[in-house]
């Protein structure tokens, strides 16, 4: 009796462990695809499901303009079998990461690759040979991945080179990148659809961070003034001035700040011209989400026709 | 007697040898800056291309990436509109029904309207499909032609400049172009739209 019953926990046992070795080999099997941004996260996880894995190169928390590589997130790298880069200017310590990872030949895909990029936004607070060099087109605006049309395009992108990497599931990552792409088509038609009755929605608009021209264009407006040198730099107090003075002289009606990165100077600017403020999340903080993009893009186009309906009136 | 001579104290030779030395160094430096130069990486544009960064308003910019992506959505309608059996190609969907699924950017909503206004129109010849949409107001957005071939996947490069489906603008179109060939486009005046792509700086 107890014979059998030690023979039936035994037989028990080895069907347990064989069956935790199947999952773990098809856990082996999955590919795992590092990302360094938040949007990305949401594109990866979106296109894949759980046909593979998606791999944050940075800790959430850590804000991608001030980040510094530190060994254990360079050691992560060498897990992984391909990385999905923004690859045009928010994310250049990747490369130099790779190239000191044990895996520096790691395949890499340019989301960008097929999105039209827009030159780096003009600051007010910048010299002239600077504002030369970013309207001569050679530095672009990193910022693609805020915008519904520039998502789209690089989620196509990461699924056609997701799939050349792992063909056996290329065929379902298309699948689920067309049906990602529709919903966030769908957000931005929405959005669209409560300013239907609005009439005339131009307006002139300066942002705080040179981060929303993309989302901006997909709705007819384009950016008058940018107040940042560069991301997370403060102006000094005369190019405040000079920021002020200009917002007046063109007239700008709506200023367009950033959740998350408060900054004492952008309530100065608001109380000297008296032009209503907005907050836009820059989609660079809290935990990593399959969800995320489109929670945060939906507040931001929600944010964007408020501003359009409570101008315009 | 003995006689020596002591030098006053200076620095001259010193100092000839240190400028020499600056000198050499500065003459080398200026060899080397001068003998590799950077590489002018810009491929000059020809006369019928426009560059999508620098020459288009910033309505043209929108509507040229709402472009490209609509010729992903619209290539893949086409495949699944085509027969089982291969025998012919799929139909292109039309403005109309592209309006309808809210895709940009045929969708009359109130981007469109500050963006030009296009009225959008359907045409084909032999195995090419082309979208001309006529802007109201050119100040604010030329016209545009979305140009695909009916066996792209959006990706297809027989139109473009490496980068998808060729899209032409022309500020002063009163109808859409009678001839869809690149020459006659050309010839019309409509240049084609390139975009390249530009790995950030610090990398």
């Amino acid at each position: 009796m107890s014979l059998s019953l030690n023979r039936r926990r035994f037989l028990a046992a080895t069907l347990a462990a064989g069956v935790l070795r199947a999952g773990a080999a098809g856990a082996a099997d999955r590919k795992r695809f590092g990302i360094t941004l938040h949007p990305y996260y949401s594109y990866v996880a979106n296109i894949v499901g759980n046909m593979a894995e998606v791999v944050p190169i940075i800790p959430a928390g850590f804000n991608p303009h001030a980040y510094e590589p530190r060994p254990e997130d360079i050691q992560r790298i060498g897990s992984l079998d391909a990385i999905v880069l923004n690859g045009i200017g928010h994310d250049d310590f990747a490369g130099r990461m790779i190239a000191a990872s044990s895996k520096p030949g790691l395949p890499v895909v340019e989301a960008n690759a097929d999105v039209p990029l827009l030159p780096a936004a003009g600051s007010m607070a910048q010299s002239a040979a600077q504002s030369a060099a970013r309207a001569s087109g050679k530095v672009v605006n990193p910022h693609s991945f805020l915008s519904i049309t520039g998502s789209v395009l690089q989620v196509a992108t990461i699924a056609r080179e997701l799939g050349r990497l792992d063909p056996a599931n290329a065929g379902a990552y298309t699948a689920n990148a067309r049906t990602y792409s529709r919903r966030l088509r769908q957000l931005r038609a929405d959005a669209l659809g409560k300013l239907a009755s609005a009439g005339d929605t131009r307006l002139r608009v300066a942002t705080i961070h040179g981060a929303y021209d993309y989302l901006l264009r997909e709705f007819g407006l384009e950016v008058s003034a940018v107040v940042e040198p560069a991301h997370g730099i403060e102006p000094s107090p005369a190019q405040l001035a000079e920021t002020i003075a200009t917002m007046r002289r063109l007239d700008v009606q709506v200023i367009f700040s950033e959740l998350n990165f408060p900054s004492a100077y952008v309530e100065t600017i608001r109380r000297e011209t008296g032009i209503r403020l907005y907050c836009f999340s820059h989609i660079s903080h809290g935990d990593y989400a399959a969800d995320q993009f489109e929670r945060e893009m939906t507040r931001n186009m929600d944010t964007l026709v408020q501003a359009m309906l409570e101008t315009g009136q | 007697m003995h006689h020596q001579i002591v030098h006053r104290a200076g620095a001259e030779r010193e100092t000839l040898w240190v400028l020499l030395a600056a000198g050499l160094i500065l003459a080398t430096a200026t060899a080397a800056v001068g003998l590799r130069p950077a590489p002018e990486a810009e491929a000059a544009l020809a006369p019928h291309q426009i560059d999508s960064r620098t020459a288009l308003t910033a309505a043209e910019q929108g509507l040229h990436a709402d472009l490209k992506m609509a010729a992903y959505e619209i290539a893949a309608e086409i495949a699944a509109l085509r027969p089982a059996d291969g025998t012919s190609n799929g139909r292109a969907p039309s403005p109309a029904e592209l309006a309808a699924q809210a895709l940009p950017p045929f969708a009359a909503d109130a981007s469109a309207a500050a963006r030009g206004g296009h009225v959008w129109t359907l045409a084909e010849a032999g195995g090419t499909v082309a979208y001309a949409g006529l802007s109201a107001d050119p100040g604010i957005a030329g016209s545009l032609v979305l140009l695909l071939d009916r066996q792209d996947d959006g990706h297809g490069d027989r139109h473009g400049d490496g980068h998808g489906p060729g899209i032409w603008l022309k500020r002063a179109a009163e109808a859409p172009p009678a001839r869809l060939d690149e020459a006659s486009l050309a010839a019309a005046g409509w240049k084609r739209i390139t975009s390249t792509f530009t790995a950030g700086v610090t990398r």
